[in-house]
């Protein structure tokens, strides 16, 4: 717990660091709660918003006169924007098949945009995955509101890869690998015929015959231009750099075990993206310890063990199997993404973890979008963007009483 | 297999405690540290299973009363009545299991009122068993519910479109164990079709024999001439059918899909022209001539519950007969037998479907065929037809472990598989799962009445019932 | 071979078991059966037979009163022939002029032990007609073949109606099907009531007085309560629950209570419906609930006739008691359906429908090797060839 005077003193400090900050991009919002999911819950917490950032956020911070402070303490509760990473809303369906990783949604954006009810329903990052099958392409994180490019929060987020148990998936998959492989080796020769080139050109440069030394000096300053690799050799080859990672979806058990004959021993980043039916046989992967830790994107929805009525959470299984839970919508409809904290809801009532499912609505697909050092969590330097409500958000009768995004509130009569 | 753990607990003193192994306590024959270096270098360890407390039926003729089998990494190495003496095997279980550098199942049957160890069976064909389509390696469901009943059903092997394939289960409960992909194919191709339905067909068919016949005594006489004139050319196949080429080799079994007496006769005929023995499915009515069929050695695939009346144009024998398998069998003429329906049927109508190999022998048996030959039907014969029965169809030392141990004869029609195993795992306990763990309860179950229900302090009523006796009836068949 | 003794002269048939079916259950081993004048004289333990009579030593034979099918279509020879399609309630409809007397189908069922069958009309219509019943002569004309003309009325109350149930294109939903039924039901009480002579409600109004029995084709939980609480409760008819097929055992106990008996069948295992994951037998769920009289049928074609003995042996392996599942072959379907005076059981005084058996006769592997029916043999494995 922080010194206040500390806290007064920092705040200072601040103001002096921003000489330029106007009295009207900055204010203060107390709450009675604000579920940070990034380092807990803070009681009676203030959070201090400049411009589109959170600042400073902390149990009873003291806040200078003069800056605005919305006192909502006894009553609301604050918590981060939802985050949907998986979702093609306003886009087409249609989309190719085969090897295609060089593909970006990022081009498509100009085709459609959000419903404002999505951010409104408190929605403010999603991430747009490329429609078709095999390996369609790259997934861009953008906010749901604003136009082109400006939505833009990251691009090349994830690369999709739909992960079937036929052969075909599991050729496209390796295929990128041998791609890669094939563009590292003719790289290599290329680089040690120019080196040998180089020599040649070196002893040239010697050479009495001016014309000659002088054109071979010339060539001497010329750098190397490395080959230009296949589209599919350059997704894969940064997918073992880490620079790129994999979202595999999967639609059943043996999809996940064909999935892992073909990676074998490759060393890549990868989430996964599991539908929920009716009657999932999902629970047979869950206890495999290649998902202690891994992001498991899956809807809000219950199964049944197959052919019975005996209900099954997915999400609580795999919850407690380890693995990062991480929500979308049920579907990408407006009316989804409005009753997604509701459908979640009945998960917690049945017994997941509360704090785990709104980490599962925020910071979890914030990490699949690798965007979360903007957005995700109520930390300081990230994104003003915050949800209110006037009660539990799991609660059936609790209200979405005000949406922040980016320090603009979208909803909610706020008396400053 | 922890669960087993506790329970086989003092079955494995029992064993250890027999004269034929060392003593209770002796100095442990597997070397610690060898086993230590071994998990250090994550080496796979060796699987081992020993099966005990039923009767085995190799499927090859022999019974063993109460025997026992052992497996090393899913192939049968032994079977008989002695402890088996492996090397390092610690049978009293001094070593905990995760320092052993092994792994040890014990499969103990005693649990199963009159327990039968049988192969595996072997559909010919069936339809989604597997759960996948064409590379079955690539494709297969390993958590099919499908792949379960077949093994429920007591099937370890099945044939598909140009392939054979084992219903290779994920193991349950073991997902740390990798899957073994390349344990699901185990044959390619052996049966090529050839068409037989219309008169152009068959002349076609012909055709291609005699092309292929004539380029063989053609390339004979390369072969011996070549010896003198080593400049002489090998005779070209262009022109050759390489399929008919591959059938008179003895390379591929020709399929031909027939019912009619004619062109049962027919094709008798032109492999005894030709020389090689066919493969007939369908064959309804091979009984008409049979003795023609077992002359040419050819192998059939049938349904003995298959119904038709004769052609009533014709004055010969003809149409379905239930003696069918049996009159081929005594010809010489070896049967495989497949349900009408090759998929799992769960609309409800029982007892017709993949599921029900058993009963669907059951009826060929009705007709007159043997009791052994009715198992080879649905083992032996198939395996063979599908070119694996080097390693699936009985149970001998350096086949797999491929098994099922029933409650009472197999041919039965209320025995029930308990338990199945396949490359030496235990993929299927019928207690563990939903499907039939309901139906007469092993006593060992959750399941199991609360007061243990013993048939011989039931009350009979004067005359008694039959209940009793039918079983009975089943049990003296085999003897 | 003489296909019939004469009269005054008799076979006796010894066998190694004689399962009369009868309400003691009483098995003799070895045992007799006595056949004069096309019935049974006697049925029990070994006598001495007459002089003049032929004595049959069957020592390895089981024997058992020939088989009982209340829901079958064969009797026309084919499938077809069975569904009148232009009304929705056909109570003036009769199956017996489709009767095809020993047809190709008849002779199997023979062959493999079912000696009696009510032949009745599909089940496209709420109400198509009455059914024929007869028995599986292996030769003879209609007369000699026919027992009853008019053996029992066939309903059909639940999904197969459902569908389209005569032109007028109405009676699609339970409601309706339920409403046509009573309407056509209260039309014949009250024909009977007032005195009113209407032909085409005649046979009906029998069945409203629980002078002829009736057949109901139903199915699922409701549709098994809804018939049930329609014709034993509504109406006291003498009525028999057929199929109550998918999740209808789980209305067992309810119309136990009610005492209606059920003819189970085609399908005798349900898994998607129930949803307990389980495999359900569901004939031995019935048998089990204590539904009184519990039968089996095979709504020929959809099972061949010739394999209704496996409805009994895949009841019995699905939870079923096999001794059981003998009796709801023979005199459970013959009692349900009033016919239990003549056929169902060996017993003194009955019809001598006798059918010899090489083993347990719900074993696939067990031969029928002999079938008399009232008295005549009709099939004999070694004489004929082999149909079954």
């Amino acid at each position: 717990m922080k010194n206040r005077t500390t806290q007064l003193l920092l705040f200072a400090g601040l103001m002096a660091l921003q000489p330029n900050a106007q009295a009207g991009d900055l204010f203060a919002v107390q709450v009675e709660r604000a579920e940070t999911i990034s380092h807990g819950t803070i009681e009676h917490a203030v959070i201090l918003i400049e411009g589109d950032k959170i600042v400073m956020i902390g149990e009873d911070l003291a806040i200078d006169s003069g800056i605005p402070v919305i006192d909502k303490d006894p009553g609301w509760v604050a918590t981060p924007a939802l985050v949907n990473p998986y979702s093609r809303m306003g886009l087409s369906s249609r989309g190719p098949s085969g090897l295609n990783p060089q593909r970006k949604v990022s081009g498509e954006l100009y085709t459609g945009a959000i419903s404002k009810d999505v951010l409104e329903a408190g929605v403010g990052t999603v991430g747009l995955y490329p429609a078709g099958t095999g390996i369609p392409g790259r997934a861009v994180a953008v906010r749901t509101w604003g136009s082109g490019d400006a939505r833009i929060l990251r691009d090349d987020v994830y690369m999709k890869a739909m992960m079937r148990s036929d052969s075909t998936s599991k050729k496209t998959w390796r295929k990128g690998f041998e791609e890669a492989d094939e563009h590292k080796e003719k790289e290599t020769k290329n680089r040690e015929k120019w080196e040998k080139d180089r020599e040649k050109l070196e002893k040239d440069a010697k050479d009495d015959d001016k014309e000659k030394a002088d054109k071979a000096k010339e060539e001497l300053k010329k750098p190397y231009t490395p080959l230009v690799p296949k589209p599919a050799a350059a997704a894969f080859a940064s997918l073992r750099e880490g620079e790129l990672t994999a979202l595999i979806g999967i639609s059943k058990s043996s999809d996940y075990v064909h999935f892992l004959d073909a990676l074998g021993e490759e060393d890549v980043q990868w989430s996964l993206h599991v539908p929920i039916s009716r009657e999932s046989d999902l629970f047979h992967v869950k206890e495999q310890e290649a998902l202690k830790d891994r992001h498991v994107i899956m809807t809000p929805a219950f199964s049944y063990h197959p052919g019975t009525l005996r209900r099954r959470s997915m999400a609580a299984e795999f919850f407690s199997a380890g693995a990062k839970v991480t929500f979308v919508p049920t579907s990408d409809s407006t009316g989804a993404h409005e009753s997604w904290l509701r459908d979640v809801g009945q998960l917690v009532r049945d017994g997941l973890d509360s704090q785990a499912a709104l980490r599962a609505m925020t910071l979890n697909g914030a990490e699949v979008l690798r965007v979360d050092e903007h957005v995700g969590s109520l930390d300081e330097g990230k994104h003003a963007n915050i949800l209110f409500f006037d009660g539990d958000p799991f609660a059936a009768t609790t209200n979405l009483e005000a949406v922040l995004m980016e320090g603009d509130f979208i909803t909610g009569e706020v008396d400053r | 297999m922890i669960r087993f753990q506790a329970r086989f607990v003092l079955a494995l003193v029992a064993l250890a405690l027999s004269p034929s192994l060392p003593a209770f306590g002796a100095a442990p024959l597997i070397d610690d540290e060898e086993a230590a270096a071994e998990e250090e270098e994550k080496e796979p360890k060796d699987r081992y299973l020993v099966v005990l407390g039923a009767d085995i039926h190799t499927g090859n003729g022999e019974v063993l009363r109460d025997g026992r089998l052992l497996a090393k990494n899913g192939k049968i190495v032994a079977i008989g009545y002695d402890d088996f003496e492996v090397p390092g095997l610690d049978y009293d279980r001094e070593v905990p299991a995760d320092e052993r550098g092994y792994e040890l199942e014990i499969l103990d049957a005693s649990n199963v009122p009159n327990g039968r160890v049988y192969p595996g069976m072997v559909a010919f064909s069936s339809s989604g068993l597997l759960g996948g389509g064409g590379d079955y390696r690539d494709s297969i469901d390993m958590f099919n519910r499908n792949m379960l009943l077949g093994l429920a059903a007591g099937i370890t092997t099945t044939g598909q479109t140009s392939s054979t394939a084992k219903l290779k289960r994920y193991v349950p409960g073991n997902f740390s164990r990798d899957y073994d992909f390349d344990g699901v194919v185990i044959g390619g191709k052996t049966l090529s079709t050839v068409s037989w339905g219309t008169a152009a067909s068959k002349r076609s068919a012909r055709e291609k024999l005699a092309g292929a016949a004539a380029y063989l005594r053609t390339y004979r006489q390369w072969q011996v001439d070549v010896k003198k004139d080593k400049e002489l050319k090998e005779p070209s196949k262009s022109g050759v059918d390489s399929t008919m080429l591959a059938v008179l080799r003895g390379e591929i079994f020709a399929r031909f899909s027939a019912d009619y007496q004619d062109d049962l006769s027919g094709i008798a005929r032109v492999a005894m022209e030709f020389g090689f023995r066919p493969v007939i499915t369908g064959c309804r009515e091979g009984w008409v001539v049979a003795d023609e069929l077992g002359r040419a050695g050819a192998m059939a695939v049938l349904t003995p519950r298959t119904r038709r009346s004769k052609d009533e144009q014709l004055v010969a024998e003809g149409g379905s007969s239930i003696e069918n398998a049996a009159i081929l069998h005594s010809h010489g003429v070896q049967v495989a037998i497949i349900p009408g329906s090759r998929g799992i049927d769960l609309g409800g109508i029982a007892g017709r479907d993949i599921m029900h190999l058993p009963i669907e022998v059951g009826f060929a048996i009705r007709g007159g065929l043997p009791d052994d030959a009715g198992l080879a039907s649905v083992t032996t014969v198939p395996a063979r037809l599908l070119g694996v029965g080097h390693r699936v169809g009985t149970l001998e030392v350096g086949k797999d472990c491929d098994l099922i141990v029933t409650d009472g004869d197999l041919l039965h029609y209320q025995t029930f598989v308990q338990y199945t195993v396949v490359d030496g795992d235990l993929v299927y306990d019928k207690q563990d799962e939903l499907y039939f763990a309901h139906i007469r309860p092993r006593d060992d179950s959750l399941l199991a009445p609360l007061v243990p229900f013993d048939p011989a302090e039931v009350p009979i009523e004067e005359e008694g019932d039959d209940e009793g006796e039918d079983s009975e009836e089943g049990d003296d068949e085999d003897e | 071979m003489t296909l019939s003794a004469p009269v005054g002269e008799g076979i006796a048939i010894r066998c190694a078991k004689v399962l009369t079916m009868n309400a003691e259950d009483a098995v003799h081993a070895p045992g007799m059966v006595w056949i004069e004048d096309g019935a049974l004289t006697h049925v029990g333990e070994l006598r001495e037979v007459p002089e003049g009579w032929t004595l049959r030593e069957e020592d390895e034979m089981w024997a058992m009163p020939g088989m009982v099918d209340l829901h079958t279509h064969i009797h026309s020879g084919g499938f077809g022939d069975t569904n009148d399609m232009v009304h929705s309630v056909n109570p003036e409809l009769r199956a017996h002029p489709a009767l095809r007397p020993a047809n190709r189908l008849v002779k199997l069922a023979c062959a493999s032990g079912v000696t009696c069958l009510l032949g009745i009309p599909g089940s496209g219509t709420n109400m198509s007609g009455f059914g024929v019943l007869y028995k599986t002569k292996t030769s003879g004309s209609f007369e000699e073949v026919v027992w009853k003309r008019v053996g029992g009325l066939k309903v059909a109350q639940d999904s197969n109606p459902a569908r389209r149930a005569g032109t007028e294109g109405w009676g699609n939903c339970r409601a309706s099907m339920g409403w046509t039924l009573e309407d056509v039901a209260g039309k014949a009480l009250g024909s009977r009531r007032e005195g009113r002579r209407d032909p085409a409600l005649e046979s009906l109004e029998k069945v409203m007085h629980r002078e002829l029995p009736v057949l109901i084709h139903t199915a699922g939980s409701e549709g098994v309560v809804n018939t049930a609480r329609m014709w034993s409760r509504k109406y006291d008819t003498q009525c028999v629950i057929s199929h109550g097929s998918f999740d209808g055992w789980k209305a067992a106990s309810a119309i136990a209570e009610w005492g209606v008996p059920v003819n189970h069948g085609p399908r005798t295992m349900d898994y998607f419906s129930s949803r307990n994951g389980r495999m359900n037998g569901t004939g031995a769920e019935y048998d089990a609930a204590g539904v009184p009289l519990f039968s089996l049928n095979t709504d020929s074609s959809v099972i061949p006739q010739e394999e209704f003995f496996l409805q009994g042996a895949m009841t019995a392996r699905l939870g079923g008691d096999p001794y059981r599942m003998l009796r709801a072959l023979t005199i459970h379907p013959a009692e349900s359906f009033g016919l239990a005076e003549r056929v169902g059981s060996l017993e003194v005084g009955k019809d001598a429908d006798v059918v010899l058996y090489d083993g347990d006769p719900l074993d696939t592997r067990t031969r029928v090797m002999r079938v008399w029916i009232d008295g005549d043999l009709q099939f004999d494995r070694e004489e004929s060839q082999a149909f079954f």
